[in-house]
């Protein structure tokens, strides 16, 4: 799987590459600005990127507006978005043009590598992965009245692991209960919810995502 | 409690007004006199019982009547040097005859200048420009000692006691009258010269007041030198001296002398050389004249600015410093314990590597684990200190990001065009909304939120208005008073409306200057700009 890497400190860029070799990546190009990375995606299309939000020249949000642009140029291409610190508002940005493979996590997952290179390979796939704490802090929002209060805590748990964009399996796998549980769940949330269920994956989160959003 | 402080001072005002009431019919009693019939007790009777009905009204007449009083005597000093007259009392003093028609000016004048002081002293009409009369004479912190235009009126009375001694009676004869008219047209241009031209004013009386008592002065060296008779006719008053009159036998206030004699004159030239010396003491005040109205209150507005600056100026020193001493604590509980842990870990995993390995691996993990929350610490302080969004993105999408983020719905209206504010301001404003979007949360009760952010007139402006409970008390919560001291260095205010069970509304209006935002506002997009400047290296 060919990947392009846009990080503008070496330390982590060099530890990315390692990591990403490790796990059987392989790394077309490592740059450090946000001119060349737009290049690099544009031209090279890898099968997914890993964008750093802060990046020269401005050391703003330029890495999530090459996001948003490399995206408009080649629709659905894959991107996992790393961040020092996590937004709502961007999160929507990135997830606006609902074309799937999205990733917006935090830069300290980086620390689980197993779990980084799985995430890496879901947004490729075609998944919206969202950090954690991006979804425990939607799932606050709606906590305190509505249908959501309604769930309970198992429910809850299920929600806010789909809200991350994991399959059923990985959400079985995460709560030591089985697939068959899972879907159980889902379809007892999605009926409390009022959202149409849906087998795809990608749908599903996004569909969850709008509801939470709303 | 409140209750008996409140009737205790009304009972105290109502005390005041009630001796002050009781001078008018004392002051009314002065127009008592033989052979004036009914009319001055029907104006004693009627001022005893509106003394007793109202005393409040009563109090607001005495200033007047004072200087009624003091006309009063004035025509009286007059009138008696020119017909006889019934003794009556005026003041202390029995008069009826030239001869102790001395003590009358001297009295007449004690009446004026009490009604005056009393004017000044009570909310009368005229009170004020006497009020101001007195400080531009004294001088105080915030008005430079001038001269008070106001003084040109006592010294065209001065001056038109001097030369008009018909000035008393117009009924009695036709240029008696003309006389009246001339001098009442003078003393209104003196009026008008105070209200319009009062540097003008200022002047003319200072250089009325020296020549004024220069005449006396000269006309006393003349006196002693030439030994000349009396001068002029008819009841001649220089200010407080009577300097001539029919009668031979003038006593003059406080000294018993005739007319003609050494003592009124020796009188006369002290009151002289006393005016004058006043009038010269004022001159200087004029080069420096600043009793231009506007230039006081220019002075004051300043000295007012300056108070204020020096407090938001030690406020924003102490709101700094506290800050500091905030992130110091922070670091150190925080993300400096946290590391102090990892390291502790990392060392305990290097010295049992070899041994157990198994053991070594479990507190690499842990240190994982730590540095994990030292960066969450980090993450929070840095958004206590400055949100990251909000140097991204700025005010618009940072306060976007606050909605977002807070548990209920908040529904935002920003209007900015793209425009930011300087940075210190957003940062202020920022944290002003998050501060009462916080207390919205935690203690309102509500189901919504709105905050609007407009810029007009140059003033910034923005409102944090919530459904909820209200009830809020600025007073209690020490968070928005923070607030309002961090804004008030930018010279912003903050008013918060929370009546008990209605809506909560926090209104904050910073004056301040849009600029234009980050590079990407306006019509071409960022991409654009990065395409020119192009440059690329792979690793392969």
């Amino acid at each position: 799987m060919r990947v392009v890497i846009g990080e503008d400190l070496f330390l982590l860029r060099d530890g990315l590459v390692r990591l990403l070799d490790a796990h059987g990546f392989e790394v077309v190009a490592a740059v450090g600005s946000a001119p060349e990375l737009l290049r690099a995606l544009t031209e090279l299309k890898p099968d997914v990127g890993i964008v750093d939000v802060r990046l020269p020249p401005t050391f703003t949000d330029d890495g999530l507006r090459v996001a948003i642009e490399a995206r408009r140029a080649c629709p659905g291409l894959p991107l996992l978005v790393l961040s020092q610190y996590v937004e709502q508002l961007y999160a929507r940005e990135l997830l606006a043009d609902q074309a799937g493979g999205v990733g917006y996590l935090l830069k300290d997952r980086v620390f689980s590598d197993a779990a980084f290179a799985d995430a890496v390979r879901d947004v490729a796939a075609g998944s919206t992965v969202l950090d954690p704490e991006v979804v425990s802090r939607l799932m606050t929002k709606r906590a305190r009245s509505g249908p959501l209060a309604a769930l309970t805590p198992r429910e809850r748990e299920v929600l806010s692991l789909m809200a991350q964009g994991r399959s059923n399996a990985a959400i079985a796998a995460k709560l030591f209960i089985t697939e068959k549980a899972v879907s159980k769940h889902a379809a007892g949330i999605f009926a409390n919810l009022g959202l149409t269920p849906s087998d795809d994956d990608n749908r599903r989160v996004l569909a969850v995502l709008a509801y939470l959003n709303s | 409690m409140d209750r008996m402080t409140t009737s205790g001072s009304q009972t105290a005002e109502r005390g005041r007004g009630f001796w002050m009431a009781f001078l008018l019919p004392l002051l009314a009693a002065q127009t008592l006199h033989p052979g004036g019939g009914l009319a001055p007790w029907v104006l004693v009777l009627f001022t005893a019982a509106l003394a007793l009905a109202s005393p409040k009204v009563a109090a607001k007449l005495v200033p007047f009547a004072c200087l009624a009083c003091g006309g009063y005597g004035f025509y009286l000093a007059h009138y008696v040097q020119n017909w006889a007259m019934n003794p009556l009392i005026y003041g202390l003093v029995r008069v009826g005859t030239a001869d102790n028609a001395g003590w009358l000016v001297p009295e007449a004048l004690a009446f004026t200048a009490v009604g005056v002081w009393l004017l000044a002293l009570t909310g009368a009409p005229g009170g004020r420009a006497v009020r101001r009369a007195f400080w531009q004479l004294r001088g105080s912190h915030d008005q430079p000692k001038t001269v008070p235009p106001l003084l040109l009126l006592a010294v065209i009375f001065l001056w038109e006691e001097l030369f008009c001694s018909d000035l008393w009676f117009p009924l009695f004869s036709s240029s008696g009258q003309r006389t009246q008219v001339v001098a009442l047209g003078i003393l209104a241009i003196g009026v008008g010269m105070v209200v319009w031209r009062p540097q003008a004013a200022a002047v003319t009386a200072v250089a009325g007041t020296v020549l004024f008592g220069l005449v006396g002065v000269l006309w006393t060296l003349h006196w002693f030198t030439e030994a000349n008779g009396p001068i002029g006719n008819g009841a001649i008053f220089y200010g407080a001296v009577p300097v001539h009159s029919f009668a031979p036998d003038t006593i003059a206030g406080l000294i018993p002398a005739t007319q003609g004699s050494p003592a009124l004159q020796v009188l006369a030239g002290a009151q002289g050389l006393a005016l004058a010396a006043f009038g010269v003491m004022l001159v200087p005040r004029l080069v420096t004249w600043s009793g231009d109205l506007e230039l006081a209150n220019r002075a004051r507005a300043l000295t007012q600015r300056v108070t204020r600056l020096t407090e938001t100026r030690s406020d924003a020193t102490e709101v700094a410093v506290a800050e500091l001493r905030r992130i110091e604590r922070d670091l150190h509980d925080g993300a400096q314990a946290r590391l102090v842990a990892v390291g502790m870990s990392l060392r305990a995993a290097e010295q049992l590597m070899r041994a157990n390995p198994e053991a070594a691996r479990v507190l690499v993990a842990e240190a994982r684990e730590t540095s994990s929350r030292a960066l969450d610490d980090l993450r929070s302080l840095v958004r206590g200190i400055y949100p990251p969004v909000l140097a991204d993105r700025g005010l618009g999408d940072a306060v976007r990001a606050l909605a977002l983020d807070a548990p209920l719905t908040v529904d935002t209206d920003i209007t900015l065009d793209g425009k930011e504010p300087p940075m210190p301001v957003a940062a202020a404003v920022y944290f002003a909304i998050a501060e009462a979007l916080t207390n919205a949360v935690r203690h309102s009760e509500a189901d919504m939120v709105e905050i609007g952010i407009g810029y007009s007139d140059e003033l910034l402006r923005a409102t944090i208005a919530d459904d909820g409970i209200g009830g809020a008390d600025p007073s209690r919560g020490t968070g928005l008073l923070g607030v309002e001291r961090r804004l008030a260095t930018f010279d912003g205010i903050m008013a918060v409306t929370s009546p008990v069970g209605g809506p909560t509304i926090v209104v904050l209006e910073v004056p301040c200057a849009l600029t234009h935002g980050t590079v990407w506002s306006g019509d071409h997009t960022w991409a654009d700009v990065v395409r020119s400047s192009w440059q690329t290296r792979t690793l392969i």
